[in-house]
């Protein structure tokens, strides 16, 4: 009965609750449904097709694609740099994040301007990063001009050297990361109750060991966020990509799934290739993503 | 030992910062150097301070800067309240209701916070495209405001979670309107949940790159950060202008983000402290 105390707000007739859905609910996963749920099924469909953009006849074309995928050792080779990227992007800033989040770890103003300074590349946009990165790494840029004084006699090519370009890409993402996880690391450590260490420190525990024994699992939360944050975000890696190298130098030596798919897919016109490649992509950042939430999950204690 | 530490921490504290700022030092000096000197002495404080660099990007022909900004204050501004309003609802009538369907919807929503937007990102300029929206503003909001809609589901789906019914069904009780209640009853007591929404989606949906390059395409103008990459060929002699390019293009966020640095923390901790 409508109005009475027991009756919860979501129940009532099945006009009332048609118009509160339409109200409440519809909009938001009307414009999901369309411009991602629809856009997904309709990247897989794509992959089984041969469609280009300048040709109107689309075929059906079962898994030729994928076999062409497969076959192609470009595609191996954007997996392969993209896999590079994730991992260096995953370890480098959680651990010096931890390490840093330790260090300013103490409640001052020195300390919070120091964190504030820290966050900074992380609300700038990948493209104002690349493009700082890339004037002070030019092979006479600011970097090198250092490097000179300091009596290096080569100083590295740091984006054109095919064998250091991928890694320089990597640490410039690392730059950017490492503020949030700082944060998310600091909010961890404050969250662990003070009583905890007083009574390791009554057990005669030494500095290592409270890490180890309180500190250590008491955040796994904080490693939890920021390991799926930055698996998210090196394994989508584009826009460093196109500014600091555009996927060179030669053929691809720093491209990545994301660049390759739109590559082909959006500025150029083999749409039904760079879908195939799109839904492998898919695939991999779910099942890695599914395995890993998991698997942090399972060590997260609950207070 | 505990004394080593007590000074060796503030030392090398300040040390590693002032490594970590080492690019953002060139840059802020450098747009305020003459061309001349960025390349003679980079590491130096500019002396006599020049405003030729900023000055150069406001008073570009093309007005590039002025166009482009307001293209991305539209941008962010339509797009972060369309989001907060239809994830408010959406979460609270997700979270609250006790229909079956909900629970897969839910997570369906959420594993939109993994696509990247490489994979879905052709399939959406066709459906833009077919309903006339593709290199418009509202094509870009539109596809903002899905692309995103996990995140705010996700933040207010948690918060509403803690938050007692008992006032909704006092207010239930009253008759008023489901729709005037949630505004006028539940979304203030959102309201932190709300921040941390507005503020991360600002700032992502700000420094988007990929989906304005695309749906707005060359001809319907562009946004800061597009611009940003656009204008990188023309400078890539003069790293003065470059560089107040890039530092005006993201001013609007860096001050956001000062004046709003506590909800900002606030917002990040929240999912972690839980």
């Amino acid at each position: 009965m409508p109005g009475s105390p027991r009756h919860h707000p979501l129940q009532g007739g099945r006009l009332r609750r048609a118009r509160e859905f339409s109200g409440f609910a519809l909009p938001g996963l009307f414009l999901y449904g369309v411009l991602v749920l629809v856009p997904i099924v309709w990247t897989i469909v794509l992959g089984f097709t041969d469609q280009t953009r300048f040709d109107p006849q689309t075929s059906w074309v079962g898994l030729k694609q994928f076999g062409r995928l497969f076959q192609d050792e470009q595609f191996w080779l954007v997996l392969r740099n993209t896999f590079v990227v994730t991992l260096i992007v995953v370890i480098v800033p959680n651990v010096l994040g931890l390490a840093i989040a330790l260090l300013l770890n103490r409640e001052s103003l020195l300390y919070r301007l120091l964190r504030s300074v820290f966050f900074t590349p992380v609300i700038l946009s990948g493209i104002v990063v690349s493009v700082i990165w890339q004037s002070l790494l030019r092979p006479d840029g600011v970097l090198n001009a250092i490097l000179v004084d300091l009596g290096v006699d080569s100083a590295p090519r740091w984006l054109s050297d095919p064998g250091l370009a991928l890694y320089s890409i990597s640490g410039i993402l690392c730059w950017q990361m490492l503020g949030f996880c700082v944060v998310v690391y600091l909010a961890g450590l404050n969250s662990v109750p003070k009583e905890l260490y007083e009574a390791a420190l009554m057990d005669g525990a030494g500095r290592l060991r409270r890490f180890r024994s309180v500190t250590w699992p008491m955040i796994a939360a904080s490693v939890t966020i920021n390991t799926v944050m930055l698996l998210i975000s090196g394994f989508k890696v584009y826009e460093h990509i196109l500014v600091l190298t555009n996927g060179g130098p030669g053929r691809n030596a720093t491209a990545s799934i994301a660049f390759d798919v739109i590559e082909k897919g959006v500025r150029g016109d083999r749409i039904g290739f760079s879908a195939a490649e799109a839904t492998i992509m898919l695939a991999i950042i779910v099942a890695i993503t599914g395995v890993v939430l998991r698997l942090l999950q399972r060590r997260e204690v609950h207070l | 030992m505990t004394s080593r530490l007590a000074v060796a921490r503030p030392v090398l504290a300040i040390a590693l910062t002032a490594l970590f700022f080492f690019p953002i030092y060139i840059v802020v000096t450098g747009m305020l150097k003459p061309a001349d000197e960025i390349q003679s002495s980079p590491l130096g404080l500019p002396a006599p301070l020049t405003g030729e660099n900023l000055g150069a990007v406001f008073g570009r022909e093309d007005g590039l800067y002025w166009s482009s900004l307001l293209n991305s204050v539209q941008i962010t501004v339509l797009s972060v309240l369309l989001l907060t309003l239809s994830s408010a609802m959406l979460a609270h009538y997700l979270v609250r209701s006790k229909a079956r369907w909900t629970k897969p919807a839910m997570l369906m929503l959420l594993s939109g916070l993994m696509i990247p937007p490489a994979v879905i990102l052709q399939p959406v300029t066709q459906v833009l495209d077919a309903v006339g929206l593709m290199n418009t503003l509202p094509g870009v909001v539109l596809s903002n405001v899905a692309y995103y809609l996990p995140f705010g589901v996700f933040v207010f789906a948690g918060f509403i979670g803690t938050v007692p019914v008992d006032i909704e069904e006092a207010a239930s009780l009253d008759g008023a309107s489901r729709l005037r209640m949630f505004w006028q009853v539940v979304f203030p007591t959102l309201r932190p949940a709300a921040a941390s929404v507005m503020i991360f989606l600002g700032v992502w949906v700000w420094n988007d790159f990929l989906s304005p390059l695309v749906i707005l395409g060359p001809e319907s103008g562009t946004t800061v950060t597009v611009g940003v990459y656009r204008s990188v060929g023309e400078y890539s002699t003069n790293f003065g202008t470059l560089y107040a390019f890039s530092f005006l293009a993201s001013l609007p966020v860096l001050l956001f983000f000062v004046a709003l640095q506590k909800q900002f923390v606030a917002g990040l901790t929240a999912g972690s402290v839980k």
